[in-house]
Formats: structure tokens, sequence, C-alpha cells
């Protein structure tokens, strides 16, 4: 039996007001993989991140994670809001502003969803909250409030938040974008060990070489078309189509010369 | 003023302050229930909600109670003084609560929504866990402003012979002959019950000032 895609997007198309921002975009994330997608502002890739957790909702097309359809139930209805939280659940989401809660603290950040989604004990969520913050390096910071960290620092224990849901799949909207230039390592380091410990993870990103070295697939978006798809090394250093060559020379002018 | 008039003024703190009390803890609980029922916008509610609101605020407090105290019997309900009372500043202060809930939703961020329904929150536990712990203590100093202009506004009940804080300045003077000693007398308790909420307020603000990120 083949294996199940950990995201099985098929056919997804997307309009606000009438402008149409996905069309007919179908991409499979396997278990353990890495995929990037890419693609100017205005392409439709955070639209396309945001359609697989559902936050937004798509007009056509399905989305499966792990083959089970989020969104819609069995039934064809949409899902009631539990089913939904139910789903969403195996999926973690880090956003570009962090959106930590600021009137809880690091640790409480971490723990919240456990205790009240999972129904983890404070203890078991606690303990699973520590080793996390432990592996993003901001365990030192447990009591400390969201206002007093940097961006970077609050992007980790973001990171760390998801994470301790156990997800199946990590999603990364932009993660690095609203980021101090000095401050972008940190947060990438800890996405690239996330990838050696074959978490499935889509990104979406602005950092070519990052999204080089850790990406299995690279996914390219333009007007809410996948125009190309393909391993990074091909992509990088044999664009298929004039429009990425024309986006790689802008956006990663130093990456073919490796 | 002998101890019989300081005893006579006590129990006229003590009127207004339970009497308001009651009406404040109601008007704040009622204010986010009415908020919350806004902000679903449920056709019909919604605008019945709005007029209520509306009129609630237009209205002067003496207004009200007269209003409340003089229509009750009409519709053959017989209303003790107090309760008049206490369902007429109910009825002010639940509208003006209700807006300072509901600016204190519609500010409220949509990226920690977004993120706790992205980690598998329900719409519910959102509410109760993220939303509602912020809001409180952003949504206080307007709470406690509200609370203030309650108790100021609270002699309107003597409207329909309530005796408060300051009707009861009159009864004491009318043996007396002397009106000042207890008209400043009230005057220093109503600034020592708006102290106290003042000093609320502050703590309220300090927290506040954690929360804005």
């Amino acid at each position: 039996m083949p294996e199940t895609a950990a995201v099985s997007i098929r056919n997804l198309s997307k309009s606000f007001d009438g402008t149409e921002v996905l069309r007919d975009v179908s991409l499979e994330v396997q278990p353990g993989e890495v995929v990037s997608i890419l693609g100017s502002s205005g392409s439709g890739k955070s639209t396309l991140l945001r359609c697989i957790n559902w936050l937004e909702q798509p007009d056509r097309g399905d989305i499966r994670i792990d083959g089970d359809r989020i969104g819609v139930s069995d039934t064809g209805k949409p899902m009631s809001r539990r089913e939904l939280a139910g789903m969403r659940a195996r999926l973690g989401m880090v956003f570009q502003g962090f959106n930590l809660w600021p009137h809880l603290s690091v640790l409480r950040n971490v723990t919240e969803a456990p205790i009240h989604v999972q129904g983890l004990s404070k203890a078991e969520a606690e303990e699973r909250a520590m080793a996390l913050l432990e592996k993003v390096g901001m365990a030192d910071k447990r009591e400390q409030y969201p206002y007093t960290l940097s961006g970077g620092q609050k992007q980790r224990v973001a990171i760390a938040r998801a994470l301790a849901m156990q997800p199946k799949v990590m999603l990364f909207d932009e993660p690095t974008s609203a980021l101090d230039p000095e401050l972008v390592g940190e947060v990438l380091g800890v996405i690239k060990d996330l990838s050696k410990e074959g978490y499935t993870m889509v990104l979406v990103t602005h950092e070519m070489e990052f999204a080089r070295a850790v990406s299995d697939q690279v996914v390219f978006l333009d007007k809410g078309i996948i125009i190309e798809k393909s391993h990074p090394s091909e992509f990088f250093e044999n664009p298929k189509t004039d429009r990425v060559r024309r986006f790689l020379e802008i956006e990663a002018p130093t990456v073919p010369t490796v | 003023m002998d101890s019989g008039a300081w005893g006579l003024l006590i129990q006229g703190a003590w009127t207004t302050l339970w009497i308001s009390g009651i009406s404040i803890a109601i008007g704040v609980v009622m204010g986010l229930l009415i908020a919350l029922l806004r902000v679903a916008k449920i056709p019909v509610l919604h605008q019945l909600l709005g007029v209520y609101i509306s009129l609630a605020r237009a209205t002067p407090l003496v207004t009200l109670v007269l209003f409340i105290f003089l229509t009750a019997p009409t519709m053959g309900v017989n209303l003790n003084r107090n309760v008049a009372g206490i369902i007429a500043l109910t009825l002010n202060t639940t509208a003006f609560n209700a807006e300072i809930w509901r600016s204190a939703f519609n500010n409220f961020s949509k990226e920690q929504r977004e993120a706790a329904l992205a980690i598998g929150m329900t719409p519910w536990v959102y509410f109760r866990r993220i939303m509602l712990p912020q809001i409180t203590i952003t949504s206080l100093p307007g709470l406690v402003n509200e609370m203030s202009f309650l108790i100021k506004g609270s002699p309107a009940i003597a409207v329909i012979g309530v005796v408060d804080l300051t009707r009861v300045t009159n009864r004491i003077s009318a043996v007396t002959y002397d009106p000042l000693p207890p008209i400043l007398a009230a005057a220093a308790l109503y600034m020592l019950i708006i102290s106290l909420l003042v000093w609320l307020q502050r703590v309220a603000e300090r927290k506040a000032s954690r929360l804005a990120v």
C-alpha cells in the first residue's frame, strides 16, 4: 500500500473579492518531507499555507491531512467547530508576527494548548514544554513574558508552542520576515534542526539559501499557479521557466554560483 | 454634628454602597453578555440591543429612576424603592459597560485568535483562556471609570425616596439647621469611595501596560 501523504492538496482555488489568488493548485507532501513554497509577494503562497489549516477557506478543491479531509465532514457539510479544531490540532503553525499570547509567560504559552485542548495534566504539559524550550534554547526564559523577548526569541517560543501539540505537520508562514537581520539565523537554525529530526514541514519563505539547504521539494507560485515544482538543486541551478530565472536573479543572485 | 448625625450619614453611605455595588456587579456581567450578543450580530436581537443601549445612554438617571418606579405598578408589578433604584442604575450602567466591552472585543488582536484556532482551540476555549483574561484587564480602566460615574450619579434614586448618602444630609440639616457640615462629610465619604476605585484602576492600568506587546 502506498504511504498516505502527510498533506494532500487537490485542485485548490481561492478568490478574494473576485480576484483569484489560487488557481487549481495541487501539491503532495510526504511524511518527513520539507517543502518550501516560493514566489513574489502576492503570488498566493501565504494563502495556500493558510488554506492547509483552514484559516482561509478555499472555494474549490480539497485538502487532506494524513488522508483525512479538513474543513468538510464526511457528510459533505462544513465541519463543526469541534471537528475543525481536532483537525487543526494535527498541524502546527508558526506565523510571521509570532502571535504569542502576551498575558501568558513563555512556559504558559507552550503549555496552554496541551492542557486545554489535549487535556494533559499541568505536570505532563510542563515536562513536555520544558523539553521543547530546551530544544529551542529558551528554557532559561520560561518565566518571562513575551514583551521582554526579542523577535528571534519570540519566534523560537512560538515554534515550541506549536511543537507542544506534537503535530503531524509544521507550517511556517514567513517565519523570519519580521525579524532584524541579525536575529534571522537563530530561528533558521531551529527550523533546520527540526528538518534533521524528520519533521514534516511546509515553509513559506524569502530565505533562498535556507530553502535550498533544507527543502526536499521546492514549489514556485506565480499569480496563484504552481509553475515549477522540483528538487532544490534543480530549481536553483536549472530553472525551467523564465519567470523563475528572473525571480532568482533578484532574490538569490548568489545562490547559483555554489 | 453629633454621633446620631454621623450614624445617619454612615447608614446613607451604606445604602449608596450596596445599591451601587449590586448594580455594578450585575451591570458588568450583563454588559459583557450584551456585548457578546452584539458581536455575534444576530438579526433583530442586534438591532433591539442597539436601541436599548442608545435609549439607556441618552436618558438622564433621574428620569430613568422615575420611569421605572412609576410604570412598574401600571404593569401590575409593585416595586420596592430599593429594587426600583437598582433596576434603574443597572439598566443605565449595563448600557455603558456593553459599549466598553464591545470596543474591547473589536480591538482585540486577530493574530492571537488565529494562533489559538491554528493550535486546535475551539472558539469557546479561545474566548475563555486567551481573549477574556486580556480584555478584562484592558477594559478595567473604562469599567472603573463607569463605576465611579454610577456612584456619583446614584443620588438620582433619592427622587423615589431612597435615603442615600446625599439625601441623608437633608434629613440631618432638617434637625440641626446647619446644612454645611453634613454635606461636607458626605462629600468626603464620596471621595473616599471613589478614591478606592481610582486606586483599583491604577493597579489595573499597571497590569494592562504589560499586555502592550
